[in-house]
């Protein structure tokens, strides 16, 4: 979610300003000290929305930041995303819902603290606790105990979740409600990394310059311009940084960022705007990538409508599913950085890991005629149009609306069939889309956590899930998930996600558009970029020349 | 020449200047009497300012209603697949393909046309509306004074202090669904204000008119003196601010629009095209530049259009 499109010429218009008076220093490398193993790397940035608590984090911005400053049990391979033990010596567990957990030795904070399983237990109960108001606490659901921590309404009974117990300094056991078989590959996520002691002592001090036990240190943070980060020489792992740090700036607008990479003044910027992508081939020649990220685009409905929430309805969204022309928009809206999505997960989740393309068949495949038949036979868009709400301020949604809806418009013939619903800020349409407010259509998307199928299907679709927003509800599929959660055996467990996953073809709660692909342009000072599953640059690997 | 009609001339001539009262007057020609608006009409005949503007704001009027006597295409048909951001054709004139097409595959040209009738509506409604609204009030607060003037002027203030555009965008943002009529009412509820005050002037200027004095002693209503002395009197510096603001009201709308706060799709408007085109500025500028061009030049003929009345009717300016 980056870009303030309304801004977007007053920003340019100061953007240049300050690029002319940082040039005029004549250090045109944007801030960077020389080069070599110890270069700087400058990049773009977004202000995180929350203070960088690790369980408070659930945005891109400071997930970016996150991942460069802590390691957890797991690290998802940055190239195919497979979780790996990183501090984990061994997560085992012989009925898939007790687990042991073995820490390797030798890893430290930066402060020099050593990390024990303390180090884990207490800052999960932290993240966990209702009075901390995490924002992830949610991910600690499963383990039991939770309940009693974090009830839904009341107050905790409860300091610390009962099913976490330390052993000893290297190994502690967890349990949770019910059967879960991969939940070890979902403790990658940052909400699950170990804190040092100063979190707790002296919290204010360590907001301001967190302390984990990654690759780099924080060496100053000011709020909302920039953040310098610094690769930390003592640092334990295997994936010790290669360049000698990295100098985060924030930037309100994506084309402000690409400018600047482009007059020299950034080396990396990790979301190239699509209306620049015409220009990437000069600009950048091959210093752009383009990959597959675990980002799905959906269209949901509102099935606290009751017109909505009927059989007709559901063949109405079906016809909608095939009114849309995708490849048309991916190839010339999107210029390719999307594809078409034909299931509900994401290629970076590869066959292995449950995506399966051309799941969901026909009902996602553009067809004018069938569309048009069975939104006629299900009596038409419920209220006599579709209004597709979406966010104006940022990330340039209305484009796309406004091709979907001549998609549609095209197909049914009529040129009002749908109509785009912009919505002023980000902030006001997620309000609306939380609370029930809207009455037809509305652009949602999903950016995994972790790169489980689980992760795409439980916290959308699953009832009362908490991102499932239009409250759709189907016994079927929660049976066929939590039968999925207590397979012991992983790739049973993904096939039954899938036979859950096929539910949402014939039910379709919400229309599968595309997947989208992470982009990134860095300038000719670096080499080795890459971004990683959750299109986040590696920021570790990148060497200075 | 002491004949009743010369005698008004020269009234309407002050009235006119009302807001610098002036009692400059050039006079008829010898011969011939003429009231203020046929005077004005002669020298209008003969500004070539005021008729390319007059013949643009035709052109553009016949758009705004017929807009299908221009062009074959539909400004809302989006072909993706074969006219995504097309170049102009430059010698297809008057072809839908003659300016190219936008991001979403539709004609520029046929957007051009039918984004007419957005901003001609907006322009025209909201000038009337806010002449009716100014005049009134202008003619009470300055024809009783006293207490009701106190009023008037003082509400006047207060709506004259609220910034013009940044009023209307919080009134915009209260509705959900954004027509051309809730833009036409956000910018009447805020536009008035400048009528009201010359409308004012212009009426305490008048009221002390002799003819306005004999009217009073022969027993006339204050309903007829409105009607037939002051109202005829007073109204051509209120047509003059009137017509130039016009021009402001579509600029307005375009701005509106621009920032996705004034008209939204499906209606056609330029203000919207212009905002959907920016980011394309350097692949196909002319998606940019065709709708902005046609911004421009509607406001430029009404505020041409406006100039050359207030010189007409203006004896100041001759």
């Amino acid at each position: 979610m980056r870009g303030a499109t309304k801004v977007r010429w007053a920003a340019c218009a100061v953007a240049v300003a300050l690029a002319a008076t940082a040039c005029g220093g004549g250090d045109g490398d944007g801030g960077g000290s020389g080069g070599g193993a110890d270069g700087i790397v400058s990049s773009s940035w977004g202000d995180p929305q929350n203070p960088l608590e690790p369980a408070n984090t659930n945005e891109v911005q400071g997930g970016k930041v996150l991942d460069m400053v802590f390691r957890g049990l797991i690290r998802y391979d940055p190239k195919t995303g497979e979780a790996k033990n990183m501090i984990a010596e061994s997560i085992d567990s012989t009925d898939s819902q007790n687990f042991t957990i073995k820490l390797k030795d030798g890893w430290t904070f930066s402060n020099g603290e050593k990390v024990t399983a303390n180090s884990f237990v207490d800052a999960w109960n932290y993240g966990a606790a209702l009075k901390n108001n995490q924002k992830n606490a949610y991910f600690f659901q499963y383990i039991e105990g939770y309940d009693e921590v974090h009830p839904e309404s009341g107050s905790a009974s409860a300091e610390t979740m009962s099913g976490l117990k330390v052993v000893d300094d290297l190994t502690f056991t967890a349990k949770l409600t019910q059967k879960f078989s991969l939940w070890p590959d979902t403790l990658g996520y940052s909400a699950f990394v170990p804190l040092p002691k100063a979190f707790y002592d002296d919290h204010d001090a360590w907001l301001s310059k967190p302390v984990g036990n990654g690759p780099y240190t924080i060496e100053s943070y000011a709020k909302g311009s920039s953040m310098n980060l610094r690769r930390w020489d003592d640092y334990p792992g295997d994936d010790k940084a290669k360049n000698g740090g990295v100098d985060l700036k924030v930037f309100t607008d994506n084309n402000t960022a690409y400018t600047d990479l482009t007059a020299g003044n950034l080396d990396l910027v990790d979301d190239v705007p699509a209306s620049q992508l015409r220009n990437v081939e000069a600009d950048l020649g091959d210093r752009y990538i383009n990959t597959p990220a675990g980002i799905i685009q959906t269209l949901a409905f509102p099935f606290y409508e009751e017109e909505w929430d009927t059989d007709d309805a559901r063949k109405v969204r079906q016809g909608l599913s095939m009114a849309i022309n995708r490849p048309q928009i991916t190839d010339q809206i999107f210029q390719k950085t999307r594809t078409p999505a034909s299931d509900w997960t994401s290629p970076v989740l590869g066959e292995e890991g449950g995506f399966k393309e051309g799941l969901c068949g026909k009902e996602c495949t553009y067809n004018k005629d069938e569309a048009k038949k069975l939104i006629d036979e299900g009596g038409g868009i419920p209220g006599g149009q579709l209004k597709i709400s979406y966010n104006a301020d940022t990330g340039s949604h209305k484009e796309w609306v406004d091709a979907v809806c001549n998609s549609i418009n095209n197909v049914m013939g009529n040129n009002k069939a749908c109509v785009g619903g912009p919505v002023g800020t980000f902030a006001d349409f997620r309000a609306q889309v939380s609370t029930q407010k809207l009455t037809s259509a509305w652009r949602a998307g999903w950016q995994m956590d972790y790169p489980l199928i689980q992760n795409f299907l439980q916290p959308l679709y699953y009832t009362n899930a908490p991102s499932n927003d239009g409250k759709w509800s189907n016994q079927q599929f929660d049976d066929l998930v939590d039968k999925a959660n207590a397979e012991s055996d992983k790739a049973k467990a993904i096939t039954t996600f899938q036979d859950a996953e096929k539910i949402l073809v014939t039910e379709m709660p919400v229309i599968p558009l595309w997947y989208q692909n992470g982009s990134a342009g860095y300038s000719d000072r670096v080499d080795n970029v890459a971004l990683n599953p959750f299109s986040v640059p590696v920021y570790e690997e990148i060497t200075v020349k | 020449m002491p004949d009743t009609t010369a005698l008004t001339k020269s009234t309407d001539a002050s009235a006119a200047a009302a807001q610098t009262p002036s009692t400059t007057d050039t006079g008829p020609l010898p011969g011939k009497p003429r009231s203020l608006w046929s005077d004005a009409w002669h020298d209008l005949r003969r500004n070539p300012l005021f008729l390319v503007s007059m013949v643009l704001i035709l052109l553009l009027t016949v758009m705004a209603i017929f807009p299908g006597l221009f062009t074959s295409a539909s400004p809302r048909d989006a072909n993706l697949a074969e006219h995504y951001l097309q170049k102009p054709n430059w010698g297809h004139f008057f072809a839908p393909d003659w300016l190219g097409y936008d991001v979403q595959g539709r004609s520029i040209y046929a957007r051009l046309i039918y984004g007419a009738r957005a901003s001609i509506m907006v322009g025209v409604i909201v000038t009337i509306a806010v002449t009716v609204t100014g005049l009134v009030i202008g003619m009470l607060a300055g024809y009783f004074g006293g207490w009701i003037d106190t009023i008037l002027s003082r509400i006047t203030d207060v709506f004259f202090g609220v910034p013009f555009i940044v009023g209307a965008m919080v009134i915009l943002t209260t509705f959900e669904e954004r027509s051309v009529w809730v833009v036409i009412l956000s910018l009447s509820f805020l536009g008035w204000t400048s009528i009201a005050r010359v409308a004012r002037g212009s009426v305490i200027t008048i009221k002390q008119a002799d003819y306005v004095v004999a009217a009073k002693a022969l027993g006339a209503s204050t309903t007829r003196i409105m009607a037939r002395h002051i109202l005829p009197n007073a109204i051509a510096p209120v047509i003059v601010v009137a017509t130039i603001a016009l021009g402001g009201y579509i600029a307005a709308e375009a701005t509106l629009s621009f920032l996705g706060i004034g008209l939204a799709e499906p209606t056609v408007s330029w203000g919207i095209d212009v905002s959907a085109a920016k980011d394309q500025l350097r692949n196909v500028p002319t998606v940019l530049i065709i709708p902005s061009v046609m911004v421009s030049i509607t406001v430029l003929s009404f505020l041409m259009f406006g100039d050359a009345v207030r010189n007409a009717l203006d004896p100041k300016m001759r």
